[in-house]
């Protein structure tokens, strides 16, 4: 009797177990801010995603299978990021791209871990790939190099004596802000105010009427762009002359839009934008883009979520397999780097992408950049 | 009415009882949200449609539940079903403190002050007092449901732990209803000068409604934050109180309306997910609609069991 | 001290914005004892009514009639939403019970908040740079043309609103329904046409402050009606609601309140600090700063 209900629930777990195999379709989930505040980026990374999908089912899909794109909305709130989560599991993904905020990376981060399920994300969160899930994979470069190289800039090359730093309080911001602090306090720079806003709350002058009194002579944000860019025109209007720098999350069309005339000579810095991308895989993709859906992709961020997607299946290509932990260790000790939209691709240990290289860009008049230094 | 008691309930509890066996699991996901959003609308419901206090903030204390679950749980290791104890006290206590104040004030006066400590609630949860509120981005990676150290990973465990909480919260109203203090706040509902004159302390009664109303929404919140091992200030938003506010006057304050209700806010948008943009739009509308047609809500409560003449005219409640 | 009055100034600007919005909750609530929820989305509406005119008829055109007919047609198309939504969603509820109407309010809210959604989109909208970038530095204090122009014609729109309500017998009429619906209407007055007269004034004041919010922070969207609409309705509590002066004042002190607790305090509390504030009126003098004592009607 013990033995027959042994064989029954053994064949129960291989009936399960053979379900997902038997699906035809690789389910590629999307986690992206589809809509609210960062609703571009959100559909910049869906968008990419679904065109790699049709260009990969064409050439007859991976390894026979097509691609299934599954997108879910986060909203750009950790909460929403949470449900995306699991929604996406239980629909059986093998992998997620996204999503573009650190914070929800993060909120999503441990159901995609219990699961196995890949995940590749733009966040530049430190804390991202300090958990140690294997299923992470960061396919931008983390904080503490950006901030390494703002604290270099202002504190070695530009000499200022009076720097501002200020954040909101996501995950992304404060971290970049914190690491930046702190790293221009190495450099034996002095950071004479660390300030707090409160994302979306469009009203900045208290905070930059206090920072006023303090004759700054360089301010850096860290936070987004909806926020960078009436920070700048308010900076502006109170008369405050320091340079404005703002962290890679502010390179958008929208800040320019935003700030304004204000726009003109504030710095953006971050890497390399998609149009002056050297990569011969970079135009063809950026070509098909635009013909696909009549714009450029609202930033590179999308690009470097596509790159961690093409990452992945080459992974799977090369194991000739779908497991996804096999996947995961082979990019975690890949030798010959895969060419990758964003540059060659090669991962460290601990998920992080390896490499990276930023440029200051600063705003012309007519809204466009002039590159002011390249790393 | 009867014939809902006799059958309608016993139908709705067999349903809801096998519902998770036949369901997937991101059915079982939206029934599991069904059950947590009843619980904290019929919580709302003692304070708003049994009190007739004007109440917007019921997000608040289904958060402090939530939150009290979440920062056990992920800073001090609690296992989640050890929280609950704190996590229906803690807001109990600040439904008291909080109420204390403020229930001596007329209608739209209490809506807008319970709007208010909405508000504090999610910038002190969003400001990170403390360092144990997690900012912004809230809590994440909670661990999942164990029974005496038996790990319960299945989404079947939540639902019955979901179940279960519906089922006592429809078990107190119950027998709220038939009890002196639920009579004495029906009767100050009706008329407060009269219940006073009769000898009701309307203030303590007033209080205890919402310490009562507290301790089951942040018990809600509990399973709320074992279903999503996470929790972040938007979900207990100001906007979610609305929501629980109008479902309490549209669903008419009585159980099955406001079970209707939650089903029509949270499951409908899931069945039909091509409308999900539309979905407030029409909601919108709807309520317009509803309380035009019937303003009294689309299943009105009648009043327990007291029979009909002793409600308006006995002394009873004293 | 200039740190003081550049605040001061920033105050005063956010201030007059609550005000003007905060006037439209006020009269509604005066003569109609209703809580127009629906009165903050209306604000972001027009917002977006204003960058339609602009892009779609204007032609983009910046000159100064370009914006003085921006702002006409933006208050002529809200006050034509504010009779409709007067209407449909509160006339056929006065006799029903307050909750009703309450949550009547909310649905509208919802309806046109979700309406800006679908028809503009979920996405952040940027409004044209319509007024330049003019400022001028007084020994550190750093007033810009735009600011001026939201203080003056804030100013202007209030004064000529309290001197109508006050001086001419429509105003009389208002002053009238406002105290007593039945006695006024016993009197020969017309409620409903003094309740139509009130949408159209409170929500074509509301559209102007809906424009500000778009030349001043220049990012709009959908969903900012609710933040404004609360402020705004907080300023009205503050001054005693219902009191058309009592709103203005309650606003710009709002306004003021605002900007020191950020200045002074933390920019991060602010809202914690307003509710507190007027948790505090509340319990010590709910009928704010310039109101009477109204009797709950049963």
């Amino acid at each position: 009797m013990n033995r027959f209900i042994r064989t029954i629930l053994v064949a129960v777990v291989v009936a399960l177990l053979a379900v997902p195999a038997l699906a035809d379709t690789l389910k590629v989930g999307v986690q992206a801010p589809i809509t609210g505040s960062y609703a571009n980026e959100g559909q910049g990374i869906e968008n990419g995603v679904r065109l790699l999908a049709e260009q990969i089912n064409a050439k007859g899909g991976v390894m026979g299978k097509k691609i299934e794109v599954i997108a879910c909305d986060d909203q750009g709130t950790a909460m929403a990021a949470a449900i995306c989560a699991k929604d996406l599991v239980n629909k059986g993904v093998s992998m997620v791209i996204g999503s573009y905020t650190s914070t929800c990376a993060e909120a999503a981060q441990k159901t995609y871990f219990n699961a196995g399920v890949l995940q590749t994300s733009d966040g530049t969160a430190d804390s991202l790939t300090e958990k140690g899930y294997w299923t992470f994979l960061r396919n931008s470069f983390p904080n503490s190099a950006e901030a390494e190289f703002v604290a270099n800039y202002l504190v070695k090359v530009k000499k200022y004596k009076r720097i501002v730093v200020i954040s909101d309080f996501s995950t992304y911001a404060d971290g970049l802000a914190n690491a930046t602090q702190a790293a221009i306090k190495k450099l034996g720079g002095k950071v004479v105010s660390r300030d707090k806003i409160k994302a979306d709350s469009q009203n900045f002058t208290p905070v930059l009427t206090n920072i006023k009194s303090k004759n700054p002579d360089a301010i850096f944000f860290a936070g987004y762009y909806s926020d960078g860019g009436q920070l700048r025109a308010q900076q502006k209007a109170l008369g405050i002359k320091a340079d404005f720098y703002g962290g890679d999350a502010n390179d958008n069309p929208d800040f320019v839009k935003l700030a304004g005339s204000a726009a003109q000579g504030a710095f953006i810095i971050n890497v390399p934008s998609p149009d002056v991308l050297p990569y011969d895989i970079a135009k063809t993709f950026i070509a098909d883009y635009q013909k696909k859906y009549g714009e450029m992709p609202p930033s590179i961020w999308g690009l470097m979520n596509i790159d961690g997607m093409r990452a992945i299946i080459h992974a799977m290509e090369q194991n000739k397999s779908f497991d996804t932990k096999k996947a995961a260790d082979y990019l975690h000790n890949m030798k010959k780097p895969l060419p990758g939209i964003t540059g060659p691709i090669t991962f460290a240990k601990d998920g992080n992408r390896n490499g990276g290289a930023y440029v200051v860009k600063r705003i012309k008049a007519d809204g466009t950049y002039a590159n002011e230094y390249v790393q | 009415m009867k014939s809902m008691q006799r059958f309608g309930y016993p139908v709705f509890f067999v349903v809801m009882a096998g519902l998770p066996h036949l369901l997937n699991s991101r059915w079982q996901a939206v029934a599991i949200t069904f059950l947590i959003f009843s619980v904290v609308a019929l919580s709302q419901d003692i304070v708003l449609g049994k009190s007739g206090m004007f109440n917007m903030g019921q997000a608040l204390f289904f958060g402090i539940g939530a939150y009290t679950t979440a920062i056990l749980n992920a800073q001090f290791g609690w296992p989640l079903l050890a929280t609950i104890p704190l996590a229906i006290l803690i807001p109990a206590v600040f439904g008291v403190i909080l109420a204390g104040p403020i229930v001596h004030l007329r209608g739209d006066y209490l809506l807008v002050t319970t709007i208010g400590f909405n508000i504090v609630f999610v910038q002190v949860v969003q400001n990170n007092l403390g360092g144990i509120t997690g900012g912004p981005n809230g809590i994440f990676g909670l661990d999942s449901l164990s029974f005496f150290g038996v790990q319960l990973l299945s989404q079947v465990a939540v639902y019955y732990f979901a179940f279960a909480v519906l089922l006592l919260t429809l078990w107190i109203m119950h027998n709220l209803e038939g009890s002196k203090p639920g009579r004495a706040l029906h009767y100050l509902r009706e008329d407060q000068l009269a219940a006073e004159s009769i000898g009701i302390n309307t203030r303590i009664y007033k209080i205890f409604a919402f310490a009562l109303s507290a301790g089951i929404a942040g018990l809600a919140g509990t399973v709320f934050a074992t279903q999503y091992s996470a929790v972040s200030p938007e979900a207990f938003n100001f906007m979610q109180s609305v929501l629980f506010f109008s479902i309490v006057i549209v669903g008419g304050s009585s159980v099955p309306g406001v079970l209707i209700g939650v089903f029509v806010m949270f499951v409908l948008p899931e069945i039909f997910r091509e409308f999900a943009t539309w979905r407030f739009f029409i909601f919108g509308f709807a309520m317009i609609a509803a309380m035009i047609l019937r303003p009294r809500g689309i299943w009105p409560a009648t009043f327990g069991k007291i029979p009909r003449f002793l409600i308006k005219e006995n002394n009873h409640g004293a | 001290m200039d740190i003081f009055l550049q605040q001061l100034a920033n105050g005063l600007t956010i201030g007059s914005m609550f005000a003007l919005v905060a006037l439209g909750y006020t009269m509604v609530y005066g003569v109609m004892r209703l809580i127009n929820f629906a009165h903050g989305d209306m604000v972001a509406a027009s917002a977006f009514v204003g960058l339609t005119i602009y892009t779609q008829v204007m032609g983009q055109a910046t000159s100064l009639m370009a914006v003085i007919a921006i702002f006409l047609l933006a208050a002529l198309s809200m006050a034509v939403v504010g009779i409709i939504l007067e209407r449909i969603a509160y006339r056929p509820l006065r006799g029903a019970p307050r909750l009703s109407a309450v949550v009547s309010a909310l649905g509208a809210s919802l309806v046109i908040q979700n309406g800006i959604m679908l028809i503009w989109g979920p996405r952040m909208r940027i409004f044209p740079e319509l007024v330049p970038q003019v400022y001028w530095d007084f020994g550190g204090v750093v007033i810009s043309l735009i600011q001026v122009i939201i203080l003056v014609l804030s100013l202007v729109l209030m004064i000529s609103l309290y001197l109508f309500v006050e001086k001419t017998r429509m105003g009389a009429a208002i002053r009238a329904s406002s105290i007593d619906q039945d006695a006024a209407r016993l009197m020969g007055i017309n409620v409903n046409s003094i309740i139509a007269l009130i949408f159209i004034i409170g929500s074509s004041l509301g559209a102007v402050g809906g424009l500000f919010i778009g030349l001043y922070y220049r990012g709009i969207t959908f969903n900012m009606g609710w933040q404004y609409g609360l402020y705004a309705f907080i300023a009205a509590i503050i001054g005693g609601i219902g009191n058309i002066p009592g709103a203005m004042l309650g606003g710009m002190l709002l306004g003021l309140f605002n900007a020191f607790i950020a200045g002074y305090v933390s920019s991060t509390w602010a809202d914690a600090f307003t509710f507190i504030l007027l948790i505090v009126i509340l319990i010590v003098r709910p009928t704010g700063i310039l109101g009477e004592r109204v009797a709950e009607k049963v």
